[in-house]
C-alpha cells in the first residue's frame, strides 16, 4: 500500500494539541484500557496509527474519532506520553475544519491567528446594524430604567413588530442558519462516508420518523443523561461542569425559543406580548437559572482544564480554550447586562450588552467549526452508531 | 595473599552474581588482589534462581560450578557474604571503603550436614522461591550455595526453635550471639556489579498480580521449572496445583512503560521463548498465547525465536496485555488488541505469566557510594574516579553480555589500579 501522508493535516494536528501522536509505538494498551471503545474494533490505537500515516481520510469518516470523550483514561496508561485523548481531540478539531463550509470561514475559526477577524466580524456587524438602526445614542436613565435594552436597535411606531426584535433577528437567524446549514452539511457528508464504510445495506433508508424514534432519541437521552462520560475514571470530574452546561445551554434554548416565539409569531397577533419579561416570569426564572448554570459549569470545566495542563501535561490549545471563553463571555456580559439595568447605569449598561450581542453572534456563527461543533458531530456519531447496529442496516 | 588492610592494587568488586564473580576472576587472575562483596548469603545472584540459561538451555550450575571452583582456587580473591558498602572515602587509587557483615548466626565449622534443618520447627516464606513455599528458619540458602553454608533467619526462629537448632548441631557452629561488624577496606577502583531485581508486578494495578494465584512472574515460572524449586520442577497453577491447559504470556509487563520502567528489559522476550519450552515439554498439548508489542530477539536468537513460533499451539498476538479479568474457576482472562486485525482479544487461561523487567538494585535505594546513576538507576561508568560498573548494574542485559561486560570493568579497574 502506497500512503501519501498529508502533511497539512499532521500540521494542524499538532497545532490542535496531537503532537503527540509520534510517541505512539502501537502497543493498544489503551483501545484496552478506554472504557467507551466496545469490544469488535476497538479505539484508539487504530487512529493512532492512521494519524500517524496521515490518513486524513479514514479518520475523518471514523464514528469512533466522535465517539471518544476525552475521558483521559487511556492517556493515563499509556507508556509513552502519546496522548491519544489529546490526539483524538486534534482530530476532532481537525474534522470540523476539515467539513466546514464556507471554508476560508471555518479555516478563520480553527486559530488563534483568525481572532482578531473572529472578533471583529461580529462586532462590525453590530455596530453597523447599530449605525443602521438610527438609534446609535445612550439612553436616558428614565428610558433606561423603563425599556432596558428593548430599545438598542430604537424604536418605531410599527408596535406589531418591534424594531429592536427586527434587528436581533437580522443579526442572529443568518449567523445561526448558516451555523445549521454547514453542520448538516458537513454531517450528511460524514455520514455517507461512514456508511459506505461500514458496509451499510445500500437499501435501507429509515424514514424521518424512524431516524427520529430509533436512532435520534436514545442517542439523546444517552447524552443528556452523560452515561458514556460516566464510565470515565480520569477525568470524570468534567461531568459535574459539562452537565449543568448543556442544561444551561437547554433552558437557554427554551427561553429564546419562547422568546422569539413570543415576539415574531404571537406578538404580531397579541402586540401587549412585546416588552422585556418580568422577574417573575416563569420564562425568566429559567433563563437566570441557567445563567448560573452555566457560569457555574463553564467555571468547573475552565478548572478542570487548567488542571490537566499542570498536572497531565496536556497542551493548551486554541481549540479547547476558545470555547471556554466564548461560553464564559456570554455567561458574563448576559448576566453583567441585567445587573447594570438593575443598577441603572444606562451606558456601561449599553457597552456590555453590545458585547452580549457579539458573544452570542460569535457563539451561533462559530458553532460548526469550532469544539462547539461537537454538539452535531458527536451526537450524529451517537446516532450513526445506533443506525449501524440496527438490524435494517445490516440485513442486506 | 593481602592483609586486611589492601593494598593500593586491589579492587572492590561489589556484588556477587554472576558479573562480579566474572570481574573479580578476571581482576584476580591478571594479578591484582580483590574483595569481593555479596549482600546475599551466598555467591550466583539471580543466574542462580534460573532453571536454565538461554539460548543453549542449559542448567546455570554450569556457569556457575566452574567460576565458584575458580574463586575458591585464587588466594587473590577474598569473598564477604551478607556484607554490604556502607561508606566510600578517599578518591581513585586509594579508597577507604566501610563495609558491613551481617550475623549470619552460623560459623565456619558448619559443614552443611543438614541436622539442624531436621531439627528445626519454625518455618519462614521461601524468598530464594518468591514466596511460593516455606523453608526452615535455618537453611542452607540453595542447592549449590557458595560458600556451602547454613544460615538462620533469626526473626522467625522461636526460642524453643533456638534450643532445637543448638542441639541438634553436632559441630557447635550455631552462634546466636554474633553481631554485624563493620571493617574498613584500602582499594584502587571499585567495580559495581550490584544485579537488578525484578519489578516490582503489583505496581501494575490492571495486571493485577497478588490477587489471583494464576497469575504469576517469569521469575516464579524459572523456581518453578527448576528441580530443585518449590515444585520440583513441575510447572502448575499455584494454590490448587492445577495441570496447565493453557498459558498466556504477558510481554513487557511494566516494562517500556514511562509509568514503570521506561526501557526495554532486553531480557523478557526470551525469557518467554524458552519458558515456553519448559511448558511444551510437560504439557505436548497445552495451548500457547504470546501478548507482545515487539519480539526482540536480536542476531543469534533469532533462530531461537523462528523454532518456537513454528509451534501449531502457539499464538502470537501483537498487542498489550492492560486488563486481566479474574475467574471463578481459578482461572483469567487476558484482554487485548490484536493490532494487526484491530480486533478486541479475550482469551481465557490456566495461568498468565507476566514478563516483568528488570528493575536495577540501585534504582531502589540509595547508592552507598557517589555514583552517577541515570533516572532508571543504571550506574553510569566514571573512568576517572575509577568507579566502574558492570552486568545489569549497567544496563538490562542477558548473561552473555553482563560477562562481556565484567570483563571489561575488570581491564578499567586493573587500569586505574597501576596508574
Amino acid at each position: 500500500m502506497n500512503v501519501q501522508p498529508d502533511l497539512d493535516f499532521i500540521r494542524s494536528l499538532k497545532e490542535a494539541g496531537g503532537d503527540t501522536l509520534k510517541k505512539c509505538y502501537q502497543c493498544a494498551t489503551c483501545s484496552v484500557i478506554c472504557p467507551l471503545s466496545k469490544d469488535g474494533k476497538p479505539f484508539p490505537r487504530k487512529e493512532m496509527i492512521w494519524a500517524q500515516w496521515g490518513m486524513r481520510d479514514k479518520l475523518v469518516t471514523d464514528p469512533d474519532v466522535f465517539l471518544c470523550h476525552h475521558c483521559g483514561d487511556c492517556t493515563t496508561h499509556c507508556p509513552r506520553g502519546a496522548k491519544p485523548g489529546d490526539v483524538l481531540s486534534s482530530i476532532r478539531a481537525y474534522a470540523y475544519t476539515f467539513y466546514g463550509w464556507p471554508k476560508p470561514l471555518a479555516k478563520l475559526a480553527s486559530s488563534a491567528k483568525g481572532l482578531p477577524i473572529l472578533i471583529g466580524l461580529p462586532v462590525v456587524v453590530i455596530f453597523i446594524m447599530w449605525l443602521l438602526s438610527g438609534a446609535m445614542r445612550f439612553p436616558t436613565s428614565e428610558e433606561f430604567s423603563q425599556y432596558g435594552y428593548q430599545r438598542f436597535f430604537g424604536t418605531w411606531d410599527f408596535y406589531w413588530y418591534a424594531k429592536n426584535i427586527f434587528f436581533i433577528v437580522l443579526i442572529m437567524v443568518p449567523s445561526l442558519g448558516l451555523a445549521l446549514f454547514s453542520s448538516f452539511k458537513g454531517i450528511s457528508t460524514m455520514w455517507k462516508t461512514m456508511s459506505e464504510d461500514a458496509g451499510l445495506n445500500k437499501e435501507y433508508r429509515p424514514s424521518v420518523g424512524q431516524f427520529l424514534k430509533d436512532y435520534l432519541w436514545p442517542s439523546l437521552i444517552e447524552i443528556v443523561k452523560h452515561s458514556r462520560f460516566r464510565e470515565c475514571t480520569t477525568n470524570t470530574d468534567r461531568v459535574q461542569g459539562h452537565l449543568p452546561l448543556m442544561l444551561a445551554f437547554i433552558g437557554l434554548a427554551i427561553v429564546t425559543t419562547w422568546s422569539l416565539l413570543k415576539n415574531d409569531v404571537l406578538g404580531l397577533i397579541w402586540p401587549s406580548l412585546h416588552g422585556p419579561m418580568a422577574i417573575t416570569d416563569p420564562f425568566k426564572i429559567l433563563a437566570n437559572i441557567s445563567a448560573i448554570a452555566l457560569l457555574f459549569g463553564v467555571g468547573v470545566l475552565w478548572a478542570n482544564r487548567k488542571k490537566a495542563e499542570a498536572e497531565m501535561n496536556t497542551q493548551a490549545t486554541f481549540y479547547d480554550w476558545f470555547l471556554i471563553w466564548e461560553i464564559t463571555a456570554v455567561g458574563v456580559t448576559g448576566v453583567a447586562a441585567q445587573l447594570l439595568r438593575w443598577a441603572e447605569m444606562p451606558v456601561t449598561g449599553y457597552i456590555v450588552y453590545f458585547l452580549h450581542l457579539v458573544s452570542v453572534m460569535m457563539l451561533f456563527l462559530y458553532l460548526p467549526y469550532t469544539k462547539f461543533a461537537h454538539l452535531m458531530y458527536r451526537t450524529s456519531a451517537y446516532a450513526f452508531e445506533k443506525y449501524r447496529q440496527s438490524v435494517y442496516a445490516t440485513n442486506s | 595473599m593481602t592483609d586486611e588492610q589492601g593494598t593500593s592494587g586491589a579492587v572492590l568488586v561489589v556484588g556477587g552474581g554472576i558479573s562480579g564473580l566474572t570481574a573479580a576472576l578476571e581482576t584476580a587472575e591478571v594479578g591484582n588482589d580483590v574483595f569481593l562483596v555479596e549482600k546475599g548469603p551466598s555467591f550466583g545472584g539471580r543466574v542462580a534462581q534460573l532453571n536454565q540459561y538461554f539460548p543453549k538451555l542449559c542448567p546455570p550450575s554450569c556457569g556457575l560450578e566452574i567460576n565458584f571452583r575458580r574463586v575458591k582456587d585464587n588466594r587473590k580473591i577474598r569473598t564477604y557474604t551478607m556484607t554490604t558498602v556502607k561508606a566510600v572515602k578517599g578518591g581513585p587509587g586509594n579508597y577507604e571503603v566501610t563495609l558491613e557483615t551481617e550475623p549470619r548466626y552460623v560459623n565456619s565449622n558448619c559443614t552443611a550436614c543438614g541436622d539442624c534443618t531436621a531439627a528445626c520447627p519454625d518455618e519462614t516464606a521461601n524468598d530464594f522461591n518468591f514466596g511460593m513455599n516455606n523453608s526452615k528458619a535455618i537453611y542452607l540458602p540453595h542447592e549449590m550455595a557458595f560458600p556451602q553454608r547454613y544460615v538462620i533467619k533469626k526473626s522467625a526462629l522461636s526460642p524453643a526453635g533456638a534450643d532445637a537448632i543448638k542441639a541438634a548441631c553436632k559441630y557447635d557452629a550455631i552462634d546466636l550471639d554474633m553481631q554485624p561488624e563493620m571493617f574498613t577496606i584500602n582499594v584502587a577502583s571499585i567495580i559495581w556489579a550490584t544485579g537488578w531485581v525484578p519489578y516490582e508486578p503489583t505496581k501494575m494495578e490492571n495486571l493485577k498480580f497478588g490477587q489471583s494465584k494464576s497469575i504469576v512472574t517469569n521469575m516464579m515460572i524459572e523456581r518453578m521449572a527448576a528441580p530443585s524449586g518449590p515444585t520440583g520442577g513441575k510447572i502448575v497453577r499455584p494454590g490448587d496445583n492445577k495441570a496447565i491447559d493453557s498459558i498466556a504470556f504477558v510481554q513487557c509487563a511494566g516494562s517500556r512503560d514511562e509509568n514503570h520502567l521506561e526501557y526495554c528489559s532486553h531480557i523478557c522476550c526470551m525469557a518467554t521463548f524458552k519458558q515456553m519450552s519448559y511448558v511444551r515439554e510437560q504439557y505436548p498439548n497445552a495451548k500457547i498465547y504470546v501478548f507482545y508489542i515487539d519480539l526482540r530477539t536480536p542476531g543469534k536468537y533469532e533462530k531461537f525465536r523462528e523454532v518456537r513460533m513454528a509451534d501449531a499451539n502457539a499464538s502470537f498476538i501483537k498487542g498489550k496485555v492492560a486488563d486481566i479479568i479474574l475467574e471463578a474457576d481459578g482461572g483469567v482472562t487476558v484482554v487485548a488488541e490484536n493490532a494487526l486485525t484491530a480486533e478486541k482479544i479475550t482469551q481465557k487461561v490456566d495461568m498468565a505469566v507476566l514478563a516483568t523487567g528488570m528493575q536495577p538494585s540501585l534504582g531502589l535505594q540509595d547508592a552507598p557510594a557517589e555514583l552517577n546513576l541515570d533516572a532508571s538507576g543504571f550506574i553510569i561508568s566514571d573512568f576517572d574516579k575509577a568507579m566502574i560498573s558492570a552486568g545489569c548494574a549497567k544496563k538490562a542485559a542477558d548473561v552473555v553480555t553482563c560477562t562481556q561486560s565484567s570483563t571489561a570493568a575488570a581491564l578499567k579497574a586493573i587500569q586505574v589500579s597501576r596508574r
